[in-house]
């Protein structure tokens, strides 16, 4: 193993061990909204696949971060217990109630039109299924498409805004079955076995950082194998790859679709820590907001992107708490990222990439230093 | 008699009334390097992507020994045997030279397949004895980006060399290259005679003496001439056509 795919392990476990003492100095405030930023992270993630390994720059990451998100809300939503107190002995959504014509029956298959759908999420692991299968799902379908067609670059950007944006319009406008504008809330708690996880305790941040650490580890590895490779390959020239012989498509799709289901994933672990979910998920801002993170961070690393999220976000609660820059804070988080575009096209995370082949290189620094020049210090010289 | 490798037969393609290509046929042995001449728009380039897919042509067909290649996807023709350079070269630009290498070695096309980490020993020993045969050793650990022009056409070299593929088209490899490089491109390629058939486009006539066997010279879309170098330099038509009346150089 080279020293720098040593020193890469070293600083991934480095962060873990530091999202895993939080709880240690923390209130249940504040580690709340951590564990909101490592869903954030998680999207971050989710973006760095895409964007930076894939090439494929998704205006519209928050669709799947949302139908995760609803996914889930719409099983623990079942789950809560004003659902149970609507006059019948199965569960039933409030807002169903307020809207239901009179005379209709107080029953999920039939109290309006569309209301069978949520019958299946009385199950949290149908909810739970289906938060991942149908990004996973969509982004196949939409992969299929447009990249069978060869549409890249902005092209698959505007494609992707446009839809997110439909979608969020279908949901507003399907109020029925999905409460609108409002969005899902006074959700029940996600339960495991006999364990309960309430967002305000050590457990359930301890169940978002193990399982950022899971996706974190599974992204890495995912783009170290010989598919990451190949698909590096044809974000640099998709012409070359396939005239070596790889359907271009299936890899972008292939990858595009992992990528949706980290959202979605993401979308889910939202759902838990924050007990809400809402048509804002799929506002234009917050897709975009996710790219500026992982710009930020270093979109084509994935620690990077991760790390940037969690930073900026905390960063943006911080000052936007504090008197005087309580307008200003987005003037700030803007200039941040006017400044990295401009100075660091790589983020963060190519800085911290300089100065660890920095390090390496002087290490060995005695030695001859011709060949095995690593890529970075290239960049840097 | 040698086995034909790559038949080409009334190939044709019609851009909206414009015949770039028309009622081309030729064949090409196993091993054989063919040499396509021509001015500007004479068709060259249209052929090599009707060959390789890029573009669909309109009639005619390609075998690749007996099977039928006309209008597959790329990446099927590629499966199936033909390896092509372009013209502008094309390298993966943000991996290092070996990673390319690399890429180009893999022979599993499948998105499952591939997740496993590591190349095989073999993949590994190929991509050396490539990163040899190109001269690109020392670099192999740079990004392809930081190659210089020639270099970079020598990496696409190696990478379908590694891809070894039994039939390459390479177009105009030797493009915005000085003397010095030129006469390394031409090692290269016959270094690959015999071991892979070949399909040269190239307008340098030096380079074209140090690597042909036999040349077609294709005109607005149509074959003219087929020959040896001398034949060809002594053809009237072809003199007339493309080579102007002093003849080449």
């Amino acid at each position: 193993m080279s020293a720098k795919s040593r020193s890469v392990i070293v600083i991934y476990l480095a962060f873990f061990a530091l999202i895993m003492c939080a709880p240690l100095i923390l209130d249940p405030f504040w580690l709340n909204r951590i564990a909101k930023y490592l869903v954030f992270g998680m999207l971050g993630v989710a973006v760095a696949l895409s964007w930076g390994y894939a090439g494929i720059l998704n205006l519209g990451q928050g669709l799947f971060f949302g139908a995760g998100a609803y996914m889930l809300a719409m099983s623990l939503k079942l789950a809560s217990t004003t659902s149970l107190q609507q006059g019948s002995d199965k569960p039933v959504p409030d807002f169903m109630l307020w809207n239901a014509e009179p005379g209709a029956p107080t029953e999920l298959c039939c109290i309006n039109k569309a209301s069978f759908l949520w019958l299946p999420f009385q199950y949290q692991w149908f909810g739970v299924a289906m938060g991942l299968l149908v990004p996973v799902v969509i982004a196949t379908i939409i992969g299929a498409i447009v990249f069978r067609k060869r549409i890249s670059g902005v092209f698959v950007s505007i494609i992707t805004l446009a839809l997110v944006l439909l979608v969020r319009l279908i949901v507003i406008d399907a109020q029925p079955v999905t409460n609108g504008f409002n969005g899902l809330t006074d959700l029940g708690w996600f339960k495991v076995g006999g364990l309960e996880f309430d967002p305000y305790i050590v457990p359930t941040y301890y169940f978002v950082a193990v399982a950022l650490c899971l996706v974190l580890t599974a992204a890495r590895l995912l783009v170290e194998t010989r598919a990451g490779l190949i698909l590096q390959a044809i974000r640099d020239d998709q012409n070359r790859a396939r005239y070596l012989g790889f359907d271009v498509t299936v890899y972008q799709t292939f990858f595009f679709a992992v990528s949706a289901g980290v959202a979605g994933l993401a979308g889910m672990f939202y759902v838990v820590v924050s007990e809400f979910a809402s048509p804002t998920f799929m506002d234009l801002t917050f897709s975009i907001t996710m790219v500026v993170w992982a710009a930020v961070g270093g979109r084509s690393s994935i620690l990077g992107a991760c790390i940037g999220a969690i930073v900026i976000n905390m960063i943006s609660a911080t000052v936007s708490e504090t008197q005087g820059f309580a307008e200003a804070w987005k003037v700030i988080i803007g200039l941040i990222f006017v400044l990295v575009v401009l100075y660091l096209p790589r983020g963060f995370a190519g800085l911290a990439h300089d100065f660890v082949d920095r390090l390496l290189t002087g290490h060995k620094a005695g030695s001859r230093r011709t060949a095995g020049v690593s890529d970075a210090s290239q960049l840097a010289e | 008699m040698a086995q034909v490798a790559l038949t080409i037969d009334g190939l044709g393609v019609d851009f909206g009334g414009f015949k770039a290509v028309n009622n081309v046929s030729l064949t090409v042995e196993d091993g054989e390097l063919r040499v396509l001449l021509g001015a500007n728009g004479a068709g060259k380039t249209t052929l090599m992507d009707l060959v390789s897919g890029k573009t669909k042509s309109t009639e005619g067909r390609v075998f690749l020994h007996d099977t039928d290649i006309t209008n597959w996807e790329e990446h099927k023709i590629a499966r199936a045997g033909v390896g092509r350079k372009f013209q502008i070269p094309s390298v993966f630009k943000d991996l290092t030279v070996r990673r390319n290498l690399e890429v180009a070695s893999c022979r599993n096309p499948k998105v499952l397949g591939n997740l496993r980490f590591g190349f095989s020993k073999e993949s590994e020993r190929d991509v050396d004895r490539v990163l040899d045969l190109i001269g690109l050793t020392e670099e192999s650990n740079r990004l392809a980006a930081y190659l210089s022009h020639g270099q970079t056409q020598w990496l696409e070299l190696g990478l379908l060399i590694t891809q070894n593929p039994k039939v390459i088209l390479l177009d105009e490899p030797t493009a915005g290259m000085t003397q010095a490089e030129t006469q390394k491109t031409s090692q290269i390629v016959n270094s690959l005679k015999g071991k892979h058939t070949l399909v040269v486009v190239e307008h340098d006539m030096a380079f074209v003496r140090e690597i042909a066997e036999r040349i077609t010279v294709l005109h607005l879309g149509q074959v003219l001439a087929e020959g040896n170098v001398e034949q060809i330099e002594t053809d009237p038509k072809v003199r007339a056509a493309y080579l102007g009346s002093r003849g080449i150089l």
